[in-house]
Parts: structure tokens; C-alpha cells; sequence
């Protein structure tokens, strides 16, 4: 019984921090998406916010910023092209598609081939 | 006259670790992550839907005209445009966009000042009626 108990704690631990770190409260586009069966990498977690702030790793960052971030995350693994780095971008539904398509020209100045827009299942 | 002590009946004494206030502040633990945790809504993705070189998703039949659709302000509402059809509900332009080609890929042009809901449901509308090929292009 106590086994489980702090396997459960474990769990809640692990599971809340994690969450903050990546995901920043977001009323997400509410769509069914791809549902692929097996999740990929999600590599960087861009988050748009209602307002239009840009927030990476809960922190928010200007354009300027996150270029520089995209920028270490392709020098991170030189092996692989710019065109194969995994981009997620969690945009606020009512968030102005200006800040979104900002994001989207820059990654696609880096060579950045493809970014995966995130969805709330309805 | 040898007195001979009889031997103790006492059983040796053995430790015991008593474990009742660990098991409340395990209790508590637990209680205190249960509430405190955030429930994170299911989230799935529009995976290829941004591929964001407008050359490598126009997919194999390059001498086709492209296929755009334009996600604008209309009359300052949100709408989608075709061709020179205008339709204001995502099904409608699900219904559109089952007569189009599907080899041809399609490119979603997303204007300025429209929510980014709007964007995602005609990427999703394109997922749905069948387009591979999925191109999301900015307003620059």
C-alpha cells in the first residue's frame, strides 16, 4: 500500500512540474488534429498567449529571443537539418494570426522545414 | 547451597520502527499533489499542417495551379475564401474542399487580425477532406 502511495506521489511530482515547465495556460484552437496513435517528439514548445506574448521553458521571450533559442536548438544537434527539427506551437485560439505568422516567417528564415500547431481534443 | 538462576522468560527484545506518522505524512503528500495538480486538458496536433517552405509541400503535381485557401476579415468577421467563394463556417468549406484535387496539396494563406482558431480549423478542414499535402503560409 505504501509502495503505491509514493509511486502516486512520484507521479503527481513528476507530472506537475513538468506541465509548468512546458505548457503554459492556453486555450488551445479546439479541433481533433491528426490523432496519430503514436505521440512524437515535441521537441520546442513555442507558446502564443492571447495577448500575443511569446512564452519558451515559462518564460517569456521577444522574437529577437526566440530566434536565438531556435538558433541553439539547431546547433544542438548539427546532425540533423534545420528541415527536420520537431516545432510545436501551442497558439491561443483567439490569439491574432499577426504573432503566429511572425513565428512562422522566422522559422522559415532558419530553415526550419516544418512546425505542428497545437490542438485542445474537443 | 549454589543458587541457580532460572533462566529469563523474557523474549528478547526486538526493534520495531513504529510507522503510523509516516504513513499520515504520506497521506498528506498525496493529498496535497492531488489538489494542487493542474488537470491538462487532451492535446493533439495539426502535425504537417505548418510546414513552412512553401516549395516542399506543393506536393508532386507542381504544374497544377496552386490551391489556396485564404483565411481573411471579411466585413470584419472571420472567413474563408476560395477561388472567389467566400464561406463563414468551417463546414462549408469542408464541403468545398472535398471537389478539389487532393494530389495537389493545398496552402492555407492566413491574413493578419484573424484569430488563430480560424487558421487551425481550415488546416483541419483540409486534413479532413483528404489533403496530404498542407501548407501553411504566413502574410508577409
Amino acid at each position: 500500500m505504501i509502495d503505491v502511495v509514493f509511486l502516486l506521489i512520484i507521479f503527481f511530482m513528476t507530472t506537475a512540474r513538468f506541465a509548468r515547465l512546458t505548457r503554459a495556460e492556453i486555450d488551445l484552437p479546439i479541433e481533433k488534429g491528426e490523432q496519430y496513435e503514436a505521440p512524437d517528439e515535441a521537441g520546442l514548445i513555442i507558446n502564443i498567449t492571447r495577448e500575443g506574448a511569446i512564452i519558451v521553458s515559462d518564460r517569456t521571450v521577444d522574437l529577437r529571443r526566440l530566434e536565438e533559442i531556435v538558433h541553439q536548438e539547431i546547433r544542438r544537434s548539427p546532425d540533423r537539418p534545420p528541415r527536420q527539427l520537431k516545432m510545436l506551437i501551442r497558439a491561443d485560439r483567439d490569439a491574432d494570426s499577426a504573432r503566429l505568422n511572425q513565428v512562422v516567417t522566422m522559422l522559415r528564415s532558419l530553415g526550419v522545414g516544418s512546425a505542428r500547431l497545437a490542438t485542445q481534443v474537443p | 547451597m549454589r543458587i541457580q538462576r532460572k533462566p529469563s522468560r523474557r523474549r528478547p527484545r526486538s526493534i520495531t520502527l513504529n510507522l503510523a506518522s509516516m504513513i499520515d505524512v504520506t497521506f498528506l503528500l498525496l493529498m496535497y499533489f492531488m489538489v494542487t495538480m493542474v488537470l491538462a486538458q487532451p492535446e493533439d496536433r495539426l502535425s504537417p499542417s505548418l510546414q513552412t517552405r512553401a516549395d516542399s509541400a506543393a506536393g508532386p503535381a507542381a504544374d497544377f495551379q496552386p490551391q489556396i485557401v485564404e483565411v481573411l476579415l471579411v466585413d470584419g468577421t472571420p472567413a474563408y475564401r476560395l477561388g472567389t467563394e467566400i464561406f463563414r463556417s468551417k463546414r462549408e468549406l469542408l464541403a468545398a474542399l472535398h471537389h478539389l484535387y487532393m494530389p495537389a496539396g493545398l496552402f492555407v494563406k492566413v491574413s493578419d487580425g484573424v484569430p488563430v482558431g480560424f487558421a487551425a480549423a481550415a488546416i483541419q478542414a483540409a486534413r479532413d477532406a483528404g489533403f496530404e499535402q498542407v501548407t501553411y503560409v504566413p502574410d508577409e
